[in-house]
């Protein structure tokens, strides 16, 4: 295992270094919300197989996001730690795609979201498989292989919601068309792009990422019959959060905020 | 928007698949037999693995899992096969002493 502080010593330019705290927070925010509004779940799935199933995989994405968040705060190397980068910020502070701003929904809407961002994770960490930053590399290589699953699993439920002819299949596309545009904010450009380019911390561009996803999204929605989502205006992918959020951020903040300074 | 009907027609159906009952076989480490671990309701085989990897391996606890569907099982149970009334004890090795023409044929082997 590569420490940070060995990749960090061999002097990291300010501008790469503030890049790569923009990639981490961008993606530790989208596990870290995803993780939260699928535990919404827990108690009132549509079978018992499937609320143990779902919040599980919550739990997944909350693990990764605590890791992503920890190797943030190392970066970061100001002290601040996993859980005050998690709960101890305004919700505008927050990066997540706004694909993740609709809040629990129903059941479909739920696998659209699910699908959508999986399949996009997928396609972003397959752009980190071979970074120059060795960390986030060896951290990617352990999320890409449970997120094979989630994949799996989102897939399975589209499959099905899709073929079934009636109410699965008309909320599936209701759900689809609700998150319309925000569907491809998992691929926001960074403002750091240029740095984590040129350093080759991640292999290409995000707008040559969704290129890619969505080639693959197609042949998939193509055959099930499912709508594309349209092209995004990417501009504010990762800000301008709504209500839907800041109540998720008000629940998933409650605890904290009754004692900050606690020790768990 | 684009069709609304998938091009799959034989997977579609108007009403919801029933779940029902499939068996959950794991294998604690390589080499274990397999055992019985209990059981997940599923509509098909590939949510009843998804379901049957989350129930018993996600902590994990198995390196293999075996998904069934119950109906596949052919049930043994009836007691003239199994449990037959008469006295069966000289079909136990028990009455037999085995020591000796054990050792005599351990010493032959050797020989």
């Amino acid at each position: 295992m590569t420490t940070i502080r060995a990749a960090l010593a061999a002097g990291v330019p300010a501008d790469l270094r503030r890049a790569l705290e923009e990639l981490l927070l961008s993606m530790a925010d989208d596990e870290f919300v995803i993780g939260f509004s699928d535990s919404e779940w827990t108690g009132i799935a549509p079978i018992l197989e499937e609320d143990i199933a779902i919040s599980s995989l919550a739990q997944d994405e909350l693990g990764h996001a605590a890791a992503l968040y920890a190797l943030l705060a190392q970066v970061r190397d100001d002290r601040s730690d996993a859980d005050a980068i998690a709960y101890d910020r305004q919700p505008d502070e927050y990066r997540h795609a706004r694909l993740l701003d609709h809040g629990r929904g129903d059941w479909a809407m739920t696998i659209a979201r699910r699908y959508l961002y999986d399949t996009a994770d997928a396609v972003r960490l397959e752009a980190l498989a071979s970074s120059s930053f060795a960390p986030l590399r060896e951290l990617v290589d352990k999320i890409r292989r449970e997120e094979r699953y989630h994949v799996m699993h989102a897939t399975t439920w589209l499959e099905r919601l899709a073929a079934a002819l009636g109410e699965p299949r008309d909320r599936l596309i209701a759900a689809l068309e609700e998150l319309g545009s925000t569907s491809s904010t998992v691929f926001t450009p960074l403002d750091g792009e240029p740095a984590l380019l040129e350093s080759n911390t991640i292999a290409a561009p995000m707008a040559q990422l969704e290129a890619r996803w969505r080639a693959s999204l197609s042949s998939k929605f193509v055959h099930l019959g499912l709508p594309m989502p349209p092209a995004a205006d990417l501009a504010d992918g990762r800000t301008g959060h709504g209500e839907p959020f800041r109540w998720l951020w008000t629940e998933f903040t409650s605890v904290r905020r009754l004692e900050p300074q606690a020790t768990w | 928007m684009t069709d609304q009907r998938p091009p799959d027609r034989d997977a579609t159906s108007d009403t919801a698949p029933a779940l029902e009952a499939w068996e959950v076989f794991r294998q604690e480490k390589e080499g274990d037999a397999m055992r019985h671990g209990g059981s997940v309701m599923a509509p098909d085989a590939v949510l009843a693995m998804h379901y049957a990897r989350e129930m018993y391996s996600r902590r994990q606890e198995s390196v293999r899992l075996w998904v069934v569907r119950r109906t596949d099982i052919h049930d043994v149970s009836d007691p003239d096969l199994l449990q037959p009334p008469l006295d069966r004890s000289f079909k136990k090795p028990g009455g037999y002493v085995m020591r000796d023409k054990l050792a005599k044929a351990r010493e032959r082997a050797e020989r």
